[in-house]
């Protein structure tokens, strides 16, 4: 009986990491290959190509039964990240590869079948996970190289192929030393100051990237909805290392994601099209569900457009994982939890044709297709829109005059200190957004409280929209440097709403 | 069946309708392919002088109802009586005389079906118009109504959106009801935001208004009818105001309307580019009086007749310049420069963004600020924009 041989890798189940042991033996009996432990067909796949790598790579594939166990053997693996940690296995197995190199070693990668080594999705949280659990070197592919080496603490051994691997592994070769991928300046995107006009809507942005409140911009085509959604990613303070890395592994598992890229320390803004479906929104797919697009906006901007065009049922399920913060997705086979944390940037016309209070062009609709239109905005996804703002189309001397706002730069700067100025009263980084009101109350004047209800109910409003406003409210106080909310804050939260088809009054 | 129908029907009807000959216009009206009107053709070309009352006359010639008649006539009998309703036929004492005015030659509904507080008597003045109003239509139907009501007017529109739904929320604001007139049944919820209840309908009742249908209580709001309902606002109105409606608006068969019952037509003149001048400018251009202000709509009541009074006032008041009326309201809670580009702009809506440029206002505070105005009834917010809810005195 010969020894067994233990290369150690990573399964992915969502971003959660679990250690994977493959165990490779040899054992009589008819030549051939036994994959065992719950492979998914590419892991399955993972013999045929091995084999092929390993005669290509000029080495020698055993005339003897082989058995490999994937261990924990209950776990599904997936993917074909198993190829690589399986040819060193199978060559420590039969004597190739000295068993000795194979203490503390980590591989993950794909195998081509001229013993190329290929990077497999998911190289960064592999990496992270493979370092959390006791990996001191890794291998991967050199295309990933990089990417893992983001990860601290983990000396990453890139190859080229099949052959560079064993010739590491023998010692006959040193190991090359990857470079870490680099971090990318952050503040490079479209300043706020191209946009023209607009000023409602520029404060509401600022309200929302300050307080990490959702927002909605209704206005015609054309008024500048997706270029001031495109301009609050550069509001938004810039990650930091840990959370540039987290926004990046879910990236990586999404192949959404160059391995030489370098780590971009501006938060992801991601935009679907209206026409995505609900799987691909928050994620799903067979087998282990991919992150959607909710989580590739994790700690960025995610920006709907067309909102109204979006159908009801795809909007429906986004509402449960932007109250938790995080999408839960349940299979038989593995239970999923990605990160959402997501400013949602609702875009939309105001009505079917887009002209409805457009001093310009006549709105063509009938007034009850218009309320039809509206009413679909009503409902739980409206209550979560703190910042709910009316645009109009530029006037045409702001188009021609000098700009007319302050770029991005100023207006950062604020959101930044207002941030500031909240993680201060509350101990710790917290948005606004999501604080529970309880927290907020006591920074309130009774006087701006009794405003706020008496607001409320004047303008016909439902009591549903009170905590948005007092929320709304408690970032305009943090935004001028205000440790108390007053009448006048609560009174600029309550005019972020979309004026109502039928007044109250 | 016909015993219970008729016992229905005395649970509806109005002041001296007879129950029994409800019972028969009723089962008569619900079979396919008829309208109570075919009963008040017959009347017209079948004149009989042994039957003097209308209602009467009617309930001969529908005949007694066939007994699926009255099965298919109860539930709709037992709608009007759940949704709160009284009917009355035409003639009867609870039936307003002036619609039933040169029945059966005039066009008059057979029956009207109302809930609330009709005061038939009451002088009135029908503002119509478009659904699709602009900002600057609204506001002067809005301007127009406020006054009317402050001089113990009534008003009556129909129940859409738009213009007549101005109307009806400023008169709301005064004493005195206001007389909604539907396309529909009494059980249909049409115009939804205005039906749903406690909205627009259910505070019109509750303020001492009627809503009024001369439909079965669950006819739904086909084009025919809610056109036909025209008609019911101009008989029942003296003076008539076209505020804003299209080239083909219902406002125009509502002005047709009033010119064959005798009623005064005005119409108030527009921008001459906007599509919902169309009308008032048709009925200019045929002869109409313009209404330029509650002034010519004043004076056109007093024309036919009703008294110039003023409930708040030294009887004079409605002859005075506009906003002369609006004067002692409160004080202003808007920035006085945010008043003045309000003022100035008034009755067409500006537009937040231009407001904070022509009053040179920092965004933060001026939402601060048009939020209270808006909670102090102040301003009013639309989709064009924001304007005064009231006529701004010249030179405020």
């Amino acid at each position: 009986m010969t020894a067994v041989a233990v290369v150690r890798s990573i399964a992915l189940v969502g971003l959660e990491p679990h250690p994977v042991r493959v165990e490779c033996t040899r054992a009589s009996g008819l030549p051939g290959l036994r994959l065992v432990g719950l492979p998914d067909t590419a892991v399955r796949e993972a013999g045929d190509r091995v084999r092929t790598a390993i005669q290509r790579a000029g080495l020698t594939w055993p005339q003897d039964r082989l058995v490999v166990n994937l261990a924990p053997a209950d776990l599904p693996k997936v993917g074909t990240g198993f190829d690589l940690p399986l040819a060193v296995g199978l060559l420590a197995a039969t004597g190739q590869v000295p068993v000795g190199s194979l203490a503390g070693l980590f591989a993950v990668g794909e195998l081509g079948l001229d013993g190329r080594a290929r990077p497999a999705t998911g190289s960064l949280p592999a990496a992270a996970g493979a370092r959390a659990h006791g990996a001191r070197r890794l291998l991967v592919p050199s295309a990933a190289a990089s990417e893992a080496a983001l990860i601290d603490g983990l000396e990453v051994v890139p190859v080229d192929d099949l052959a560079e691997t064993v010739a590491v592994l023998r010692g006959e070769r040193p190991a090359r030393r990857a470079a870490p991928a680099g971090v990318a300046p952050a503040g490079t995107g479209p300043d706020l100051a191209e946009v023209r006009g607009q000023p409602v809507a520029r404060r509401a942005v600022e309200l929302a990237a300050a307080g990490g409140h959702h927002l909605l911009l209704s206005g015609p085509p054309g008024c500048g909805k997706t270029m001031l959604a495109h301009r609050m990613r550069g509001l938004l303070p810039p990650l930091a290392v840990d959370e540039a890395l987290e926004v990046a592994a879910i990236h990586s598992l999404a192949g959404e994601r160059a391995p030489d890229q370098p780590l971009d320390l501006e938060p992801p803004l991601r935009e679907p099209h209206h026409t995505a479906s609900a799987a691909a929104l928050v994620g799903g797919g067979s087998g282990i569900p991919r992150p959607g697009e909710l989580s590739l906006a994790h700690r960025g901007i995610l920006l709907l457009d067309e909102l109204l065009e979006t159908p009801r049922w795809v909007l429906d399920a986004l509402r449960q994982p932007l109250e938790r913060g995080s999408v839960v997705i349940t299979r038989a086979r593995a239970r999923v939890v990605y990160p959402a944390r997501v400013l949602l940037v609702a875009a939309t016309n105001p009505c079917p044709c887009g002209h409805l209070g457009d001093p310009l062009r006549a709105c063509a609709c009938r007034p009850d297709r218009v309320e039809r239109y509206r009413s679909r905005l009503s409902g739980p996804l409206l209550d979560r829109l703190d910042l709910q703002v009316d645009l109009r189309p530029v006037d045409r001397r702001h188009l021609l005059g000098p700009p007319d706002g302050e770029g991005t730069a100023t207006v950062a700067a604020r959101v930044l200190a207002a941030r500031q100025l909240a993680a201060e009263r509350w101990g710790r980084p917290a948005l606004v957004a999501t604080t529970p009101t309880a927290r907020i109350r006591p920074t309130v004047r009774p006087a701006a409280l009794r405003a706020l209800a008496d607001g409320l109910e004047r303008l016909g409003r439902s009591a549903r929209a009170f905590d948005r406003c007092l929320r709304v409210a408690r970032t305009a106080a943090d935004l001028a440097g205000s440790e108390l909310v007053t009448t006048e804050h609560v009174e600029e939260a309550l005019a972020y709403r979309l004026p109502s088809l039928e007044p109250a009054r | 069946m016909s015993d219970r129908l008729v016992a229905a029907c005395g649970e509806v009807v109005g002041s001296g309708t007879d129950p029994g000959a409800l019972a028969r216009v009723v089962s008569w009206s619900v079979r396919p392919r008829r309208s109570p009107d075919a009963l008040r053709r017959a009347a017209r070309d079948h004149p009989d002088d042994t039957v003097a009352a209308p209602s009467a006359r009617l309930a001969t010639l529908a005949g007694p109802p066939r007994d699926d008649d009255a099965g298919a006539a109860l539930p709709l009998v037992r709608a009007w009586a759940d949704a709160g309703v009284r009917v009355a036929l035409v003639g009867d004492p609870g039936y307003p005389p002036r619609v039933a005015e040169g029945w059966p030659e005039v066009d008059a509904p057979a029956w009207l079906a109302w809930r609330g507080h009709p005061d038939w008597q009451a002088p009135a003045v029908a503002i119509v118009g478009a659904r699709r109003a602009s900002g600057y239509g609204t506001a002067v139907a809005a301007w127009l109504a406020d006054a009317v009501a402050r001089a113990g007017v009534r008003v009556v529109s129909g129940g859409a959106l738009g213009i007549d739904a101005a109307a009806h929320r400023a008169a709301l604001e005064q004493p005195g009801g206001t007389t909604v007139v539907l396309g529909c049944g009494h059980a249909v919820a049409y115009p939804r935001p205005h039906a749903t209840p406690g909205r627009l309908f259910d505070r019109i009742v509750a303020h001492g208004g009627a809503v009024v249908s001369e439909a079965l209580p669950h006819q739904p709001p086909r084009a025919g009818p809610v056109r036909a309902r025209n008609r019911i606002v101009a008989a029942l109105a003296d003076v008539v105001v076209v505020v804003e409606g299209g080239a083909r608006s219902g406002s125009l068969l509502t002005a047709g309307a009033s010119a064959e019952r005798g009623r005064t037509v005005l119409a108030v003149p527009g921008d001459v580019r906007a599509t919902g001048s169309a009308a008032p400018h048709r009925l200019l251009a045929e002869g109409v009086a313009p209404c330029t202000g509650p002034d010519d709509l004043l004076a056109a009541l007093a024309a036919v007749g009703v008294p110039r009074r003023h409930p708040d006032g030294d009887g004079t008041a409605g002859g005075a310049p506009p906003g002369v009326a609006a004067a002692p309201g409160p004080p202003s809670t808007l920035p006085p420069a945010a008043r003045a580009v309000l003022a100035r702009h008034w009755p067409r809506p500006v537009r937040l963004e231009d407001l904070a440029i022509e009053a040179a206002l920092p965004i933060p505070t001026l939402l601060a600020a048009t939020t209270r105005a808006a909670v102090a009834g102040e301003v009013v917010e639309t989709v064009e924009g924001l304007r005064l809810r009231r006529a701004p005195a010249p030179g405020r």
